[in-house]
């Protein structure tokens, strides 16, 4: 294991979108810590606030969107306060992103190559010939073939495995600390989505970059991820080692999740347990626990308070109250 | 505290939440953009004097009074005596007016002598002489306009022989004609009025036009395709290459000038822009899923364009239709300008624009009420226009 | 008994053409030459990746397009070349449920209209009382409420959607439904509710399901039996358990591999086949074999002559070099 040093550590966190139709409550007191070389992965359905929390660290959300409250401590500093200015210079440099579709996330008019020495340049202080060895160097690095002659083509003759690859050069270009990859292969087919997982598992040995990966699907967190943080309607669920969450959930939730996706290992034919209903509406979000009206092990307490983020394990954290220390113990039985 | 909930009390879990229709959506959005609802309070100020006002007005737009001619809205009244005030008009003549700037009429002359150069007037009893022999007199030499040099300069008055102070002058509001008359002393307001009425009835019928034949023939061009689309653009191409001003003459020599033919040419014209707009937004809806829903259900292709297209492109339609408003009324303004509008005595915003060009110089506000009428409306149909647009944008809907 | 759907190598190219004075016409191979059948009450899955063919397959056999050659024969009956109005009793045979829940429910019409319009063309019934009820039972059997018929789309979840949808495919009563990528437009927790009322629809009514995915998972779970696809052609088709357990061909065998599994212990315990290289322009595919430029095993006779679908054990058959008759 590397050493414990946190490199970043939100605390609290409280984003919300203010539109005419109310306060849309996307995060809600999101807490946790990132340490040095690991892989977190941050798993949720569209709408539980996973996105909304890298944006809030990023600082790039969109109006109306605001940062309520917390604090994001990036290596001691709080990011929160932080100007736009300021944050220029750590976005793209110590902190990158990668969003979701290749297909829209390069300039069309200027070539990959232009592209990566613009970002190399806007953050080191390198002439174009050094700036030019270093995104060669990049390309390289993310397995696209022939570099020298791909940094002058156009994102429109790049295929969109490829792209994708080009993307991820040009995030790792200045060798950033945190790179926040959001769904980042949810776009792609599956034989390129392997090539890109495969990718990025090469890289985390290779650099000692931590990442935040964003999914929804538990099989990519299964594949790459050290730890899993499960968020449910803008609230951290779970979270624990990618192997304890996967052999022995502790969070209603989670154990619905993977009741409801087939394991295509398995030859008999399984029978999914679906979650019933559908996920709350953030702008009345429910009154305790976000996930009660859909839980089957919903208590009185559960629609009136919110609960805690027990320590159930060791660094297994659970959001429910089945481990309130007067909960009956009957119930817990019942969940796990 | 800890027991199980009863999950019939929880209510169903297949809720909805409430949300606006898309036209609430859109009047909620229409209402925060303010340039928009001033253009929207524009417009309705616009329709509301147009159908109303001729009827409020008190005179017609044809009715002349050629003593009463080109007063202006401003005028200077002159105190003769007592409570008695007269309007000296630019051609020498005495107009009786109230001390509001009411003006009764034309003032009886008992003798008009154009050799001394001098006309005799009677007011309430009191015999008044208009002079003008001093313009000959004051005429600057080298000058041959009469206009540039100031009225006063030109003319004593003398009330039973007494001159008194011509300089004496009160400047009031026309309370008669609140916009003043034309050169046949009618009243540019109730003109003005009229003329909102024709605007708007061609704006209107150029919006009617262009929904009907606009929307229907972009929309089978754009549901078609292949071959009949190829067709139906080049129809349109060929309509959108000549010259509107070409169509206009063309049809005057078939149908005598006026209204009929002004409608007539926009109807021929102004559908093309929206035909191809529809178009348009058809052929990127109709690889939409919801399209091929329909077409697996077996729906046939008009109501295919009628139930399932053209609702969906309705947002682009309305803010095309908002805009092609203020362009054919500008149209028609313009046709009339030159002459090819409507005919005498009605009037229209750029027939009346085009009257006043003969005495701009002496009466301006003849050409500047039209003037502003038309950029009032275009100003009301454009912010609402622009305001639609952002309204509707699909873009920004969340 | 025939078949409830047979289809014989089907093909469907789109022409492209460019150029302005010299028109070069390019052939989009989307599907060519595929066969296969579906039988009354049998799930067909179809997977590969965007861009194989798999949902123009799905729409060539609905008719939405006109097939360039090959025939489909459903229930006993080539309807390859029926006109609009020859195909309108087969539209209420044969359904089709759309990938994209936001796009395939007409945003302007209300949940009764939507559902009631496949009633109307079909006249399934006249009577307005008799049509409200048809609805609010389709409602009720998609696990929705009947008062939600007044409402518009944008009031509906994602998943809410997607069983409007199924309502509408459900109203004509059909025995054949094309489901096109249904789920993949839906989150994780919701997908499994879908998957499962499809299910029951067919334990209940005996439909025949062509289920189109690129998530072999579910794919897997539901289909009885399973075709590969890959640049237009069907590379391997068998049953379910044949394919998965036994995949014959090297990109099955490579996508099945691919696929992340919720389970770390036998992730990393997985052999994963990593394929190299992009997907081939369907404009200009590889001579012979589309999969030899990707395929570790391709050897010359790969690239000189195309393969065929050959049997390599019961209901199972695979078009590659590597197996001979």
């Amino acid at each position: 294991m590397k050493s414990r040093e946190t490199i970043l550590e939100v605390k609290g966190l409280e984003t919300s979108f203010f539109t005419h139709l109310g306060e849309v409550q996307a995060v809600r007191n999101v807490s946790f810590d990132i340490n040095k070389g690991e892989v977190v992965g941050l798993v949720g359905e569209s709408g539980s606030g996973k996105s909304i929390t890298c944006m809030s660290i990023m600082k790039l959300l969109q109006h109306p969107g605001k940062i309520k409250k917390g604090e994001v401590l990036f290596k001691g500093k709080d990011l929160v306060t932080k100007t736009a200015k300021e944050m220029r210079s750590i976005q793209g440099d110590e902190i990158s992103m990668i969003f979701q579709d290749p297909m829209t996330a390069l300039n069309p008019v200027y070539t990959i190559g232009n592209q990566m020495i613009e970002v190399i340049r806007a953050h080191r202080k390198v002439s174009k010939k050094e700036a030019y060895n270093i995104a060669l160097k990049m390309l390289t690095a993310v397995g696209i073939p022939d570099p020298a002659k791909r940094m002058n083509n156009y994102p429109n003759e790049f295929s969109g495995g490829m792209r994708q690859r080009a993307i991820i050069a040009m995030a790792l270009s200045c060798e950033p600390e945190l790179l926040i990859a959001d769904e980042p292969t949810t776009a792609l087919d599956v034989t390129i989505q392997a090539q890109i997982l495969d990718l990025l598992k090469e890289l985390r040995t290779k650099l000692s970059t931590s990442i935040i990966f964003i999914t929804h699907d538990l099989g990519v967190i299964a594949e790459l991820c050290d730890r899993v943080i499960v968020m449910y309607g803008g609230m951290i669920m779970e979270e624990a080692s990618v192997n304890d969450l996967f052999a022995s959930p502790k969070n209603p939730y989670t154990i619905g999740l993977l009741k409801s996706v087939p394991n295509p290992d398995i030859l008999i034919k399984q029978k999914l347990i679906p979650i019933p209903g559908s996920p709350p509406d953030m702008l009345n979000p429910p009154k305790g626990c976000a996930f009660c009206k859909r839980c089957e092990f919903a208590m009185d307490v559960c629609l009136e308070e919110v609960p805690e983020l027990y320590t159930v394990a060791n660094r297994h954290k659970s959001r429910c109250h089945i481990y309130h220390p007067d909960a009956p113990k009957s119930v817990r039985k019942q969940v796990i | 505290m800890w027991e199980p909930v009863n999950k019939d009390l929880l209510g169903s879990a297949q809720e909805t939440k409430k949300s606006l229709t898309y036209w609430q959506d859109v009047w909620r959005r229409l209402r925060q953009n303010i340039m928009a609802m001033i253009g929207l309070i524009m417009i309705a100020t616009v329709i509301f004097l147009a159908i109303f006002g001729p009827m409020l007005s008190g005179f017609s737009y044809s009715e002349q009074n050629t003593a009463l001619a080109n007063i202006a809205p401003n005028i200077q009244i002159t105190n003769i005596s007592g409570e008695d005030y007269v309007l000296v008009h630019n051609d020498y003549k005495l107009i009786e007016a109230t001390k509001d700037g009411e003006l009764i009429g034309a003032l009886e002359i008992l003798e008009d002598n154009k050799t001394e150069k001098y006309i005799l007037y009677l007011i309430n009893g009191k015999e008044v002489k208009f002079d003008y022999s001093l313009a000959q007199k004051n005429k600057v030499k080298g000058s041959n306009s009469m206009e540039n040099t100031d009225m006063k300069t030109k003319y004593d008055i003398y009330v039973d022989g007494q001159l008194i102070d011509k300089y004496d002058v009160k400047n009031v509001w026309n309370k008669t004609y609140i916009l003043g008359t034309d050169n046949l002393g009618r009243d540019v307001w109730t003109r003005v009025l009229y003329g909102a009425r024709i605007s708007l009835t061609v704006g209107l019928i150029a919006s009617v036009v262009n929904l009907f034949i606009g929307v229907l023939y972009g929309g089978i061009s754009g549901y078609e395709g292949g071959r009949v689309d190829n067709i139906m653009m080049r129809i349109v191409d060929i309509i959108n290459s000549v010259p509107l001003l070409l169509i206009v003459i063309l049809l005057m020599v078939v149908i005598s000038p006026g209204l009929q033919t002004i409608i007539l040419t926009i109807g021929l014209v102004y559908w093309v822009g929206m035909a191809r707009l529809v178009r348009g937004q058809v052929l990127s809806l109709k690889e939409q899923e919801f399209v091929l829903a329909a077409r697996a259900l077996g729906v046939s292709k008009a109501k295919i364009i009628v139930r399932h297209l053209i609702p969906n492109a309705i947002g682009p339609i309305v803010v095309s239709m908002m805009m092609s408003i203020p362009s054919a009324i500008f149209t028609e303004a313009f046709l009339s300008f030159i002459g090819l509008g409507v005919s005498a005595p009605e009037a229209s915003w750029g027939t009346l624009a085009n009257d006043a060009l003969g005495g701009i110089r002496s009466y301006p506000y003849q050409l500047i009420v039209p003037s502003v009428a038309i950029a009032f409306t275009m100003f009301g149909f454009n912010f609402l226009g622009d305001g639609l647009r952002d309204a509707l944008d699909p873009r920004l809907r969340k | 008994m025939a078949s409830l759907l047979e289809i014989q190598a089907l093909k469907k190219y789109f022409t492209k053409s460019n150029g302005f004075i010299k028109k070069v016409e390019q052939h989009v191979k989307a599907v060519d030459n595929v066969s296969f059948s579906i039988e009354h009450g049998e799930t067909l899955g179809l997977v590969g990746e965007s861009g194989c063919g798999k949902s123009t397959t799905g729409r060539t056999i609905i008719k939405l397009y006109q097939p360039t050659s090959g025939r489909i024969i459903f229930d006993g009956v080539d309807i390859t070349n029926f006109s609009e109005k020859e195909m309108l009793p087969y539209r209420k045979k044969m359904q089709m449920i759309f990938q994209d829940p936001y796009a395939s429910l007409n945003s302007r019409m209300t949940i009764a209209d939507i559902i009631g319009e496949a009633i109307d063309v079909h006249k399934v019934t006249t009577s307005k009382s008799e049509r409200d009820d048809m609805i609010a039972d389709l409602l009720t059997r998609v696990g929705l409420m009947k008062d939600h018929a007044s409402r518009y789309p944008h009031e509906f979840s994602g998943g809410q959607r997607q069983r409007i949808g199924i309502a509408r495919a459900l109203a004509v009563n059909p025995e054949f439904i094309i489901c096109d990528e249904p789920i993949s437009a839906l989150d994780v927790s919701i997908q499994a509710q879908v998957v499962n009322m499809l299910e029951e629809i067919q334990r209940n009514t005996g439909m025949g399901y062509l289920f189109i995915a690129h998530d072999l998972s579910m794919v897997k779970h539901i289909s009885k039996r399973i075709g590969v696809m890959y640049l237009g052609q069907l590379v391997e088709i068998g049953d379910r358990d044949k394919v998965y357990s036994n995949p014959a061909h090297p990109y099955t065998k490579a996508l099945l591999s691919a696929i992340p599994i919720p389970d770390p212990l036998s992730e990393k315990a997985k052999n994963r086949i990593i394929l190299q290289g992009d997907v081939p322009s369907p404009i200009n595919p590889p001579s012979g074999c589309h999969f030899r430029t990707r395929c570790k095993y391709s050897t010359k006779e790969c690239a000189k002559c195309d393969p065929v679908l050959k049997t390599i054990e019961n209901n199972h058959q695979v078009a590659c070099h590597l197996f001979k008759q």
